[in-house]
């Protein structure tokens, strides 16, 4: 990620300032991304679940991602459970959960893939369609909805030139609606991609869809 | 730089280091004073350690504020199946920020609460159930239980003293339900996160059929300090009934939003007023909700009188939740936030039973014809009797609080929907 300043970019710490740099804001210890073979075994479930680039034909569980899926399954007593953790891989490699990719974990895991459908629909996180370079979830719940996040959610779409869910022409944009963030204090939060940006205001907008096109610019 | 904003008026025990974020790494909390807390409870016997937690009163911090120390004697004395701890951290609450400040400032405090929980549990494995939204935290969080790990603070031969306690991070995705304690115990087992009828009691039979504790965030970040400085200790903040401090998330209409941590008993409106430099832009406050999006609303003039504590709360006809403060100036439009809440919950019914998969989405649907000027009075009765069906009839009490909200706020707010209703009716008629 680059040091473009935005004010509060997914990080409380501060209160409006508007030109610090990532450093300044999460510290000199902030983690950053994680290996792709999950790392120790304890945290092998937790990983990026949102990634600019997104190809719905990358194989599955390969190379890197095959030492993650294994050490994800030593830390469960039953195979069952980690099928959210594997979802999760299967998202973060191919971008969404195809039902395709949701019968190949059922195979996997010895599960029926109508036991998989259900569980993979139960949940908001797993795409069940292709979505844009960066998925924006704009927080409208109450605390975000007293202080404006209506118009934050107007000014995306604006921007964007997208319609609400949609995906915009050059692939680039989905924009949705989102339940609380549990950020309720820095009001509006929009999570994009798997990151936080807090304290956005409709003024922010501009600057945030620039940052975010530049970086698809950067990634191609 | 302090963190976002502190006041004078806090004792920060569990938020101390909130906004350092060098606190983060293991070596600097070692060096503060940390996982000495462990260290002392592994030299004590596991029911010692509980009766330390009971003495000190903590009730837990995720909304229902069972006391701490009972949950954990209702654990099996002589383990013949694996016992589990289970860390709550699907916090997803409308209004509540407090266990990602927890977590992303002070990760070790939380592995060192889990740890030594573990061990007064007698359980071998502990699962963080975090949000799959947590992208950041998680990642903070997994390291420090990777450097847990790698200095001997978890897995096999604790500190050399032969107990071993594995840790798993594990993330949901996306599902306010699972932070339901028998929901997320469905989801931790790869399943949908619906919740399961009680009884039998986690205690009893809980996540893979074994003996299961469920404790929220900030319930374990207690955990330390309490062993550390005895249940006494802990007892100097607080009401008798509610000892020790807790976080208290304000968001809304607010100068200063943010996580204030308090002792327990705090007077509602000096939160409002002095801790959080009162209503935005000179504002008239109109309402409260204390405890996060469940828990009925109050009027300024209950808010006058609250005292934030579970039974101070309990006074004014409320809740204290997991002491979220919503605070709404007269400028707020309480049908469209009210609507807004109860769409949430229709969003995130699991739609196991009737009264709430249907009760939610028909309350949203009444919600938005009145907000849309299309409402009668009668709505507001047909509001009253349909959501008193939906408490008390179902599994969990996702559909209680559905009818929280919108029973007090039509109980007291009652002008604000005849306003838009008799005005749709003038808009009709001309």
């Amino acid at each position: 990620m680059s040091d473009v300043p935005l004010k509060n970019p997914g990080w409380a710490g501060n209160t409006g300032e508007f030109d610090l740099t990532e450093e300044q804001i999460r510290g000199d210890d902030f983690v950053g991304e994680r290996p792709l073979d999950g790392g120790h075994s304890s945290v092998s479930g937790t990983m990026p679940y949102m990634l600019i680039e997104k190809n719905p034909e990358a194989e599955l569980f390969e190379g890197e991602y095959q030492e993650r899926l294994k050490k994800i399954l030593t830390r469960y007593p039953k195979k069952r459970a980690s099928l959210l953790p594997v979802l999760s891989m299967v998202q973060e490699v191919r971008g969404h959960v195809s039902p395709e990719s949701m019968d190949r974990v059922a195979e996997l895991l010895d599960l029926s893939p109508a036991y998989v459908r259900g569980v993979t629909t139960f949940y908001t996180m797993y795409n069940k369609r292709p979505v844009g370079r960066h998925l924006v979830q704009v927080c409208t719940n109450i605390s975000c909805n007293l202080c404006g996040a209506d118009e934050v959610l107007a000014a995306f779409l604006r921007h964007t030139d997208t319609e609400l869910g949609a995906t915009s022409e050059d692939g680039d944009f989905t924009i949705i609606e989102t339940e609380c963030l549990a950020a309720c204090g820095f009001p509006t939060c929009v999570q994009i991609n798997s990151r936080y940006f807090e304290n956005v205001t409709p003024v922010d907008v501009p600057k945030i869809v620039e940052h975010l096109r530049a970086q698809v610019e950067e990634s191609a | 730089m302090a963190y976002p904003y502190v006041s004078d008026l806090e004792v920060r025990v569990i938020s101390k280091y909130f906004g350092d974020p060098a606190h983060r790494r293991i070596d600097t909390y070692v060096e503060r004073g940390g996982y000495k807390a462990l260290e002392k409870a592994l030299a004590l016997e596991p029911d010692a350690v509980t009766d330390e937690i009971k003495a000190s009163g903590l009730r837990g911090r995720g909304g229902a504020g069972f006391p701490t120390g009972i949950k954990w004697s209702f654990m099996p004395k002589e383990p013949t199946r694996p016992h589990y701890l289970l860390c709550n951290a699907d916090e997803s609450e409308p209004g509540t920020f407090k266990d990602r400040e927890l977590m992303r400032w002070d990760p070790h405090q939380l592995i060192e609460g889990c740890l030594i929980g573990a061990y007064a549990i007698r359980a071998q494995h502990v699962y963080i159930y975090s949000r799959g939204e947590f992208f950041e935290v998680n990642q903070i969080l997994a390291r420090a239980v990777e450097d847990a790990y790698a200095k001997g603070y978890a897995g096999e031969d604790i500190l050399g003293t032969g107990t071993t306690i594995d840790i798993t991070v594990h993330q949901g995705a996306g599902a306010y339900i699972c932070g339901e304690e028998t929901g997320l115990m469905s989801s931790l087992e790869g399943d949908r996160g619906e919740p399961r009828v009680k009884p039998p009691f986690p205690a009893a039979v809980g996540v893979f059929g074994m003996p299961s504790t469920i404790n929220n965030v900030e319930t374990l970040a207690a955990v330390p300090h309490i062993v550390m400085n005895g249940g006494d200790w802990y007892r100097q903040w607080g009401t008798a009934k509610s000892p020790g401090t807790k976080l208290f998330c304000v968001s809304g209409h607010v100068q200063k939003p943010g996580n204030y941590e308090l002792p327990l008993g705090f007077p509602l409106i000096d939160l409002i007023e002095n801790v959080c430099g009162g209503i935005r832009d000179g504002n008239q406050l109109k309402a409260v909700i204390p405890g996060g999006s469940s828990v009925p609303l109050i009027n300024a003039e209950d808010s006058s009188i609250c005292m934030l504590d579970y039974e101070g709360c309990e006074e004014v006809g409320t809740m204290l939740g997991c002491a979220s403060v919503i605070v709404m100036d007269h400028k707020a439009d309480i049908v469209k936030q009210i609507r807004r809440m109860v769409d949430f919950y229709a969003h995130e019914s699991c739609g196991q039973c009737t009264p709430c998969r249907e009760g939610s989405a028909w309350t949203a649907r009444i919600l938005r014809r009145i907000e849309e000027g299309k409402g009668t009075e009668e709505d507001l009765d047909t509001l009253i009797e349909m959501t008193d069906q939906m408490v008390g009839t179902t599994i969990c009490v996702l559909s209680d609080s559905v009818a929280a909200p919108v029973q007090s706020s039509i109980n007291k707010f009652r002008d604000d929907y005849l306003e838009l209703i008799r005005g749709g009716e003038r808009a009709g008629a001309a």
